[in-house]
């Protein structure tokens, strides 16, 4: 019962991260209708920098994230700009290759400030708290908590400010929305940086529990492409549903079954998915 | 004042508009006729920015909107209710209407057309908390041309607001557009069923393959025989 409910919780907080991360890429498919191939590389990115701003500079833990954070939505609003936006009338291969272009380009990068090498991000929030029998690190304390308020946030943003709510509109109906006096280009910008932002938060919370690599995207990028085919691609409470999901089969797998067949378990249920209801579990039907 | 000089567009390699100049005038209820296919979509869509212009202006209230994007043309006070509605179909009446707001984002006016357009249409203050996706096509026009009016528009623009409405429904808009055009709203209207839209009208034209054939006052559209053949059936 103990390991139960220290899984559980291992469960919840690596749930939080893919949220976290998955919501910014539904959104992205949403407003742009583009597969984000580049999220993984936004993410480590995001990583990076807060692990910069919390270990070279020497940033309070959280304020460091906040930082980062702020600097990747600058990142993806200009991803947006630069490469996304000038791509707008092409065929969708374009935009996958583009992507995938800025993906090796944002490796690369990090490769040439921090080196290919594994880096440690020590945990600033150190010591166990004791529920329900279960000891459970405090990191991942922190990671559900500031997951649940950023969720929470990110909710009333889209669902109650109109800045949000242009989200919505431009992913219900584009041509609607221009004729509301919405600019869809704005949306475009805000999404996907709102999507960087997200992911670096992601990021930042799960960095003192993995390690940092340029290539730590690629891991994460297919956790959160079965995530949001799982929950239905652009519905937000599928990512969120989702994301849960995939963490705690994964973590529950790990434990009782094996480690191996834990990393299995996304692409099992993927696949599953795929084969019984390709729409997504979270979708009513075919949109349109 | 909306005044279109000369005005061509197409899609592709085609042209669909050629050289069509219209005016609608402050606060009067202007009708486009035309059969399906003749052009009045295609019209207003460049009106208000979604397609682009090839060759000719528009201007509005003395600006020129040639290369303005619909957000900036809302904003210069022409609201256009499309051909397919367009609705936000997984959102609420409510929030629907509110976002079309957005040009002006201002909290009283807000609330006062919202007021108005309830007032105008009060099935809608019953399904306010409904998808929009949800209601029949007539209540789903009303909320099309309810969202158009929070913008608070000079010029509204309504593209065959009775297509595929049952024929008593169609004489509720029909009867709903004349109401807005009291209120001082300018309206540049098309439709197919020329009696009924004639008869609320100050001025019409005639469209047909793009071009326009004929403009006159909406009385003397009434009296004409090449409108009553091609449109009356008499």
């Amino acid at each position: 019962m103990t390991l139960f409910i220290q899984q559980l919780f291992n469960g919840l907080a690596l749930g939080g991260v893919y949220c976290l991360a998955a919501i910014g890429l539904t959104l992205v498919f949403g407003v742009l209708r583009i597969p984000n191939l580049a999220h993984g590389a936004l993410y480590m990115l995001g990583a990076y920098l807060t692990y910069f701003f919390l270990t070279t500079i020497g940033v309070p833990y959280i304020a460091a994230i906040g930082i980062a954070a702020i600097m990747l939505f600058v990142v993806g609003v200009g991803l947006e700009r630069l490469v996304f936006h000038p791509l707008r009338n092409s065929p969708h291969t374009h935009h996958m290759i583009a992507a995938v272009g800025a993906m090796f380009f944002f490796q690369a990068l990090a490769q040439a400030i921090w080196g290919a090498d594994f880096r440690r991000m020590d945990t600033p929030i150190t010591g166990e708290l004791r529920i329900l029998g279960a000891e459970i690190s405090a990191q991942r304390i922190v990671i559900i908590v500031v997951a649940v308020i950023v969720l929470a946030l990110l909710a009333w943003f889209i669902k109650r400010s109109i800045h949000g709510q242009t989200i919505e509109a431009i992913e219900q109906d584009r041509v609607g929305a221009s004729l509301v006096g919405i600019n869809p280009s704005m949306v475009s910008m805000l999404t996907l940086g709102l999507s960087a932002l997200l992911a670096t938060i992601a990021a930042g919370l799960v960095a003192p529990i993995n390690l940092l690599s340029p290539t730590m995207g690629d891991a994460l990028n297919l956790k959160v492409f079965a995530i949001i085919i799982l929950g239905g691609l652009g519905s937000l409470p599928g990512a969120i549903v989702g994301g849960f999901a995939l963490a705690i089969a994964e973590t529950m797998t790990a434990t009782y079954i094996s480690s191996g067949v834990g990393e299995a378990v996304a692409f099992i249920v993927l696949v599953a998915v795929l084969a019984i209801k390709p729409t997504g579990l979270f979708t009513k039907a075919v949109q349109r | 004042m909306l005044t279109l000089d000369n005005v061509s567009t197409g899609y592709d390699a085609i042209d669909v508009l050629h050289d069509v100049s219209i005016t609608a005038r402050p606060g009067e209820l202007t009708v486009i006729l035309g059969a399906n296919g003749s052009g009045k979509t295609t019209l207003f869509k460049t009106i208000s920015g979604l397609m682009p212009i090839r060759a000719g202006s528009v201007e509005y209230e003395g600006r020129k909107l040639n290369r303005s994007r619909p957000n900036a043309i809302v904003k210069a006070g022409i609201a256009h209710c499309p051909e397919g509605r367009h609705l936000f179909g997984k959102m609420s009446v409510e929030k629907n209407l509110r976002l079309g707001s957005y040009p002006h984002r201002d909290k009283a006016r807000t609330e006062e057309i919202f007021t108005e357009v309830l007032d105008l249409f009060p099935i809608l203050a019953e399904k306010a908390k409904q998808p929009a996706g949800s209601l029949s096509g007539g209540q789903q026009q009303m909320v099309a041309i309810g969202r158009a009016l929070m913008s608070d528009p000079s010029l509204l623009i309504l593209d065959e607001p009775s297509m595929g409405l049952a024929p008593i429904v169609v004489d509720q808009v029909l009867a709903s557009v004349a109401q807005i055009n009291d209120k001082g709203i300018g309206v540049l209207l098309s439709e197919q069923n020329a009696k009924a839209s004639l008869a609320i009208a100050h001025r019409g034209y005639v469209i047909a393959e793009g071009r326009i054939v004929l403009a006159d006052e909406a009385a003397n559209l009434l009296d004409n025989p090449e409108v009553q053949a091609a449109y009356l059936g008499l």
